[in-house]
């Protein structure tokens, strides 16, 4: 299923932006905050994000081994999220982009000086990468609901202990470039502000809190997130 | 004299990069660190003491308060901008050799990976505090990494990863550095690393934080 956004629709608010920053509301100096308007301003005439997931009937998952079998290729995907896939009865892999604009005029600001409005673009594209996301997988969970399914949260390579590398067996169920992504040897994905992950479906899991209390990540993006 | 460096410092700290920069309100309409700068000099204070006395005590204030969480990185950036339109002036004193540096600091981000927003965050605190960094950029190689190094003797080295893929070349690219350079001093941080994998892979030092590192460098220099 592919679906697409554009970025009026993805954009956060300046408060929520400047709270991904770190500050807390209000707080953020006026050059940021005037900084944020421009770039969200400047961004929503034309970006659009996209997303793709596919739904694979049957899963296998191995409590001893903590791993999740689609389609023959088996991902170990660690003890954080095989406690929240375990009950799968089917899953959906998916990929989602933000496309490669935001990300070249981040690195344009940067590599032109202007590291601050470099900065928020990277910022932005991230919120939007994540935001689309959330949209695939809202859009998800309504198919699944026609179903009488539920479905867990979604979970990506390199976070929650699941190897990064694994990327390259997700991304082995997708054609090449597709949706514009392709990924590097060390499972970077270019655009650089694209997600990928999994989801289970079935009538035995459910969508819970991010187990981040359980993670010894400290730095992660979704522990800030999710906070 | 004393009140122009305490003014640069404070234009640097705060992010007053010029008279035309309208942040922070307070200083609105007033000269930033460029303009004081440049006023500085012209009435004979010295680079090295602008620098020692203006500049790096305030990048080591930022730096400072970003560990404490009291600012975040476009605070950072802000101050590493005011005190880049400082440098502008101070540079070609460093060119002519009447002032120096503390050392050199090549950094850059490993092999395979992209990431260069913490990199340049570490290279611009560090620079201000009084050192001459060579940054390689991102997806560099241990092979250019070894070409700096003995360009730049005795330079200490900073290595990036982002990624939990990419810790790995960051490991081969310390083994193979400290095979050819013993005696080279290497520095590690990004997300995915760890005290305990600083010490695994050989590297001298690691920080969860920038002003670690800078703390750190001041031992060596």
């Amino acid at each position: 299923m592919r679906v697409s956004y554009p970025y009026s629709e993805l954009l956060p608010g300046c408060d929520a932006l400047a709270a991904t920053m770190g500050y807390a509301s209000g707080e953020a100096p006026e050059p940021v905050t005037e900084l944020i308007r421009e770039v969200s301003a400047e961004l929503v005439q034309f970006g659009e994000a996209k997303a793709e997931y596919i739904i694979f009937d049957s899963v296998r998952c191995d409590r001893v081994r903590k791993t999740v079998e689609v389609e023959g290729v088996e991902f170990s995907v660690k003890p954080i999220i095989f406690s929240q896939l375990r009950d799968a009865a089917a899953a959906a892999l998916f990929i989602c982009t933000a496309g490669p604009e935001v990300g070249e005029r981040s690195r344009r600001s940067m590599s032109g000086g202007d590291l601050l409005r470099g900065y928020v673009y990277d910022v932005v594209g991230s919120e939007i990468a994540e935001n689309a996301a959330e949209r695939m997988q809202d859009s998800l969970r309504a198919a699944a609901a026609a179903t009488g399914m539920n479905i867990t949260n979604r979970f990506s390579p390199g976070y929650c202990g699941w190897d990064v590398a694994e990327q390259h067996k997700l991304f082995s169920f997708f054609p090449d470039n597709y949706c514009g992504i392709t990924l590097t040897d060390s499972a970077l994905m270019n655009p650089v502000k694209s997600v990928s992950g999994i989801i289970g479906l079935g009538n035995r899991v459910r969508h819970r809190e991010y187990p981040c209390r359980n993670c010894s990540e400290m730095n992660c993006i979704y522990r800030r997130r999710f906070k | 004299m004393t009140e122009l460096l305490e003014r640069i410092s404070a234009c640097v700290e705060f992010g007053k990069v010029d008279i035309k920069s309208p942040y922070p309100p307070a200083m609105k309409d007033q000269e930033g660190a460029f303009e004081l700068t440049r006023q500085a000099l012209d009435a004979g204070i010295k680079p090295g003491e602008i620098l020692e006395e203006a500049l790096i005590p305030a990048m080591s204030r930022v730096g400072q308060k970003f560990s404490r969480n009291e600012i975040f990185v476009p605070q950072m950036l802000m101050a590493a901008k005011a005190m880049s339109s400082s440098m502008t002036h101070i540079k070609p004193y460093y060119l002519s050799g009447e002032t120096k540096r503390r050392g050199t600091f090549i950094i850059g981000t490993v092999r395979g990976d992209l990431h260069d927003i913490g990199k340049n965050l570490v290279g611009m605190l560090i620079e201000g505090s009084g050192w001459e960094i060579i940054d390689l950029g991102v997806d560099v190689g241990t092979d250019k990494f070894a070409e700096a190094i003995e360009k730049h003797p005795g330079a200490v080295l900073g290595l990036s990863a982002l990624l939990t893929t990419t810790m790995e070349n960051m490991r081969k690219s310390v083994a193979e550095l400290r095979e050819k350079f013993p005696d080279l001093k290497i520095l590690v941080g990004g997300a995915p690393v760890t005290e305990d994998f600083c010490r695994k892979i050989g590297a001298d030092f690691y920080s969860p934080d920038p002003q670690g590192a800078v703390e750190y460098l001041k031992t060596l220099a």
